[in-house]
């Protein structure tokens, strides 16, 4: 019998499948491996990065859901919760006990009512509203904060390169 | 790529330079020693055997391993350099025995430590991936096998060696393997968990805690030899820098399971004795999906404090890392739990207005009318400052006998406002019971150690328990009635005055918290509860029938 990680995450890749919510592609890389999974995650209307796909990759830990998965952009991403690597930096992907911004309650922290799904959503709405308080990428926050013309243009090039575009 | 063309180069380089000292000395012997006195050519001869090193590696790993997937192999990296650093710093101990034979030796245990990190990255895997081979458990037992001769070897080497020749760097090698085959110990119980495991069909619940039971085990060995090898070596040579880091992680990691042992150890006991079992009509209300697992609840659900409902498996799990609700956090092991109301305040005959969420809900819910003084679970100190002072005067009419049944019952009231005061009052007079018990125990205890006071212990008791009840009650008309039979009985154990004893108790602190989760504690409380039980009856009698 395989592990309760795999059973929940067979079960929410089909609540996935069987549901998508709207502009997120999310499922494993590959059918052998339910731990290593990949989203797309389309740039949320209205905001610098609409138009976007944003291909991410999420791995999921053994003890999942106990523990959180981790999430990394793919592709090129300006953004302030987002590390120059792609990592993602939100409250709900960091387990209770570890704080690596020291700003966190534990309220807001990963728990194994969290889901894929959720986790995809409030990447979204990450995406369309970033929080500058954070600063995993402090480049981008301080642009987000003071030149935002400066950071929806370079928001636009990145859309650009993910459709494959020219930049303009 | 870049591998072959550095195992050519130092291919060439070496035969290059074993053909050069060759050539100049035409013989075996000579042109050895020419080899060896040479720097250069030592040089390349050592770049040479860290190829190989390097090439042996890559071979037993294709055959232990496989390819390696791309978090092992950061893994590796990331502990190798950490390491190399320590090995470093563990040269600059022993800087005395410094020659190849020293570095050959911790070249292999940094070897042989590789392979044990990969050996446990690999054991760890094995619960996240579907299907496991045969090749698989051949690889790894095979290894492990290997692993543990290697370190038993050395860790026999050395001791011989520290038995005869007295204290060297084999102490440092002595302490490093018997690390590493501890490590083999606990890769080796993870897998045969999770080789059964992965036989079983139905999940195997109790997996986590032994591993959890383990790994403290494990860490704790670990913390010892730590421990024991700091100590020697500050007695012979000085502070092993390098053995730091990997013992302040160990602690730590020691701390964290003990943690973890205890807080979960507690809020499953929470978990199996207070709270319920989910009953079916819950169970469909509350869509019968355990949101840790999302499989369907049918058996084994447990409902928490909070009214959320889960699998107890499930919880258990989740218990060993937070004990917090899943979906709301509550904090199980400081949420009050269901057995706090039935030894707390619950015993008061007013509580049944509260009913609606007397099963779960905090013991006390917020008293909106009087000021609420800050007592949840445990009485505070207040109340026994209080008694240091003479006692507040109440405002009470002259006599109650003067008054008319309609004035006493206006004065009663039956408005939601009179009843939450008398509850209230109820609830200050539980407190200091609970108070009272305490400076019982202290007077106790102070009175065992004069033998000849023995005597007037019962009385004081008596006393102390109804003097708190006139004085707190008073305000409650239902109650002032009881005053002139209460009273005499006060005046007539006028032995020894309450006042100074108090105030002696007082002066000592309180070494014992009132807990009323500990079982002795409740019971004191319930006998209290009682006897203010008995005397509420007799007065409510009276009153009934003065009325």
């Amino acid at each position: 019998m395989a592990g309760s990680a795999l059973r929940r995450l067979m079960a929410e890749y089909k609540q996935l499948t069987l549901n998508p919510p709207e502009g997120i592609i999310a499922g494993p890389i590959n059918e052998e491996n339910f731990f290593e999974w990949e989203a797309l995650i389309t740039g949320p209307e209205g905001t610098c990065f609409e138009g976007g796909i944003f291909p991410a990759k999420l791995v999921f830990p053994p003890d999942y859901p106990l523990s959180p998965p981790k999430m990394q952009f793919i592709c090129e991403m300006f953004h302030p919760n987002i590390y120059s690597d792609g990592r993602v930096c939100i409250s709900i992907l960091h387990a209770p006990g570890d704080d690596p911004m020291g700003y966190e309650s534990s309220a807001e922290r990963w728990s194994p009512v969290q889901s894929v799904e959720k986790i995809l959503l409030s990447v979204v709405s990450m995406l369309a509203e970033p929080n500058d308080e954070s600063g995993a990428n402090v480049d981008a926050a301080k642009m987000w904060r003071e030149d935002r013309d400066q950071f929806n243009k370079i928001a636009e090039r990145l859309v650009r390169k993910t459709l494959g575009l020219p930049p303009p | 790529m870049k591998a072959l063309l550095a195992t050519v180069i130092s291919l060439g380089l070496t035969t290059v330079v074993i053909g050069n000292a060759y050539y100049q000395k035409k013989q075996f012997y000579p042109s050895i020693v020419y080899l060896t006195n040479s720097n250069p050519s030592m040089a390349v001869m050592y770049l040479q055997a860290f190829i190989l090193v390097l090439l042996v590696g890559k071979l037993l790993r294709k055959i232990f391993f496989g390819q390696l997937r791309p978090a092992e192999f950061e893994h590796l990296i990331e502990r190798s350099w950490y390491a190399i650093t320590e090995t470093c710093l563990a040269f600059t101990v022993f800087r005395d025995d410094f020659n190849p034979k020293f570095i050959a030796l911790f070249t292999l245990l940094l070897f042989l430590k590789a392979f044990h990190w990969l050996a446990e990255d690999r054991v760890d895997y094995m619960e996240r991936s579907p299907v496991i081979g045969l090749l698989f458990h051949v690889r790894i037992l095979t290894l492990l096998m290997l692993l543990a001769h290697a370190d038993s070897y050395f860790i026999h080497h050395a001791y011989q060696f520290t038995a005869s020749k007295g204290p060297s760097v084999q102490l440092v090698f002595g302490f490093e393997y018997s690390i590493l085959i501890i490590m083999i110990v606990n890769i080796l119980i993870k897998y045969v968990l999770h080789a059964i495991d992965s036989r079983w069909e139905a999940p195997w619940e109790s997996k986590a805690a032994v591993l959890l039971y383990t790994e403290l085990a494990i860490n704790f060995l670990k913390v010892l030899l730590y421990i024991g090898f700091v100590a020697v070596m500050v007695r012979i040579y000085t502070l092993p820098l390098f053995a730091f880091r990997p013992m302040y992680e160990t602690m730590r990691s020691f701390k964290k399971a003990y943690n973890d042992v205890v807080l979960s150890r507690r809020a499953i006991r929470n978990m199996n004795t207070l709270y319920p079992d989910a009953t079916p009509a819950e169970l469909a209300a509350a869509d019968n999906e355990c949101i840790i697992c999302r499989e369907e609840m049918h058996t084994g659900a447990k409902k928490l404090p909070c009214n959320h409902i889960f699998h107890a498996a499930c919880l258990r799990l989740w218990f060993q890392r937070q004990q917090t609700c899943p979906t709301c956090r509550l904090n199980v092991l400081r949420a009050p739990a269901p057995e706090a109301g039935a030894a707390g305040p619950a015993p008061a005959p007013g509580v049944g207005g509260h009913a609606p969420h007397a099963p779960h809900a905090a013991p006390t819910p917020p008293p909106p009318g009087p000021p609420p003084p800050p007592f949840p679970n445990m009485p505070p100190p207040p109340p026994m400052m209080a008694w240091g002072m003479p006692p507040p005067p109440p405002p009470r009419p002259a006599s109650l006998a003067s008054l008319t049944t309609a004035e006493l019952q206006r004065m009663e009231g039956n408005e939601r406002r009179n009843i939450e005061a008398r509850l209230q009052l109820l609830r200050e007079i539980q407190s200091m019971l609970d108070a009272s018990v305490l400076l019982m125990q202290q007077y106790s205890t102070v009175v065992a150690n004069l033998p000849q006071n023995n005597a007037t212990v019962s009385t004081q008791t008596e006393t102390r328990i109804e003097e708190v009840n006139t004085t707190s009650t008073l305000p409650t008309t239902s109650q002032v009635k009881t005053e002139p039979d209460v009273v005499p009985t006060t005046s007539s154990y006028k032995q020894p005055s309450p006042i100074p004893s108090t105030s002696k108790s007082n002066d000592t602190p309180s070494p014992v918290q009132p807990d009323t989760t500990t079982p002795i504690d409740t019971n004191r409380d319930k006998t209290d509860v009682d006897a203010a039980d008995e005397l509420r009856r007799r007065r409510l009698q009276k009153f009934a029938m003065d009325k």
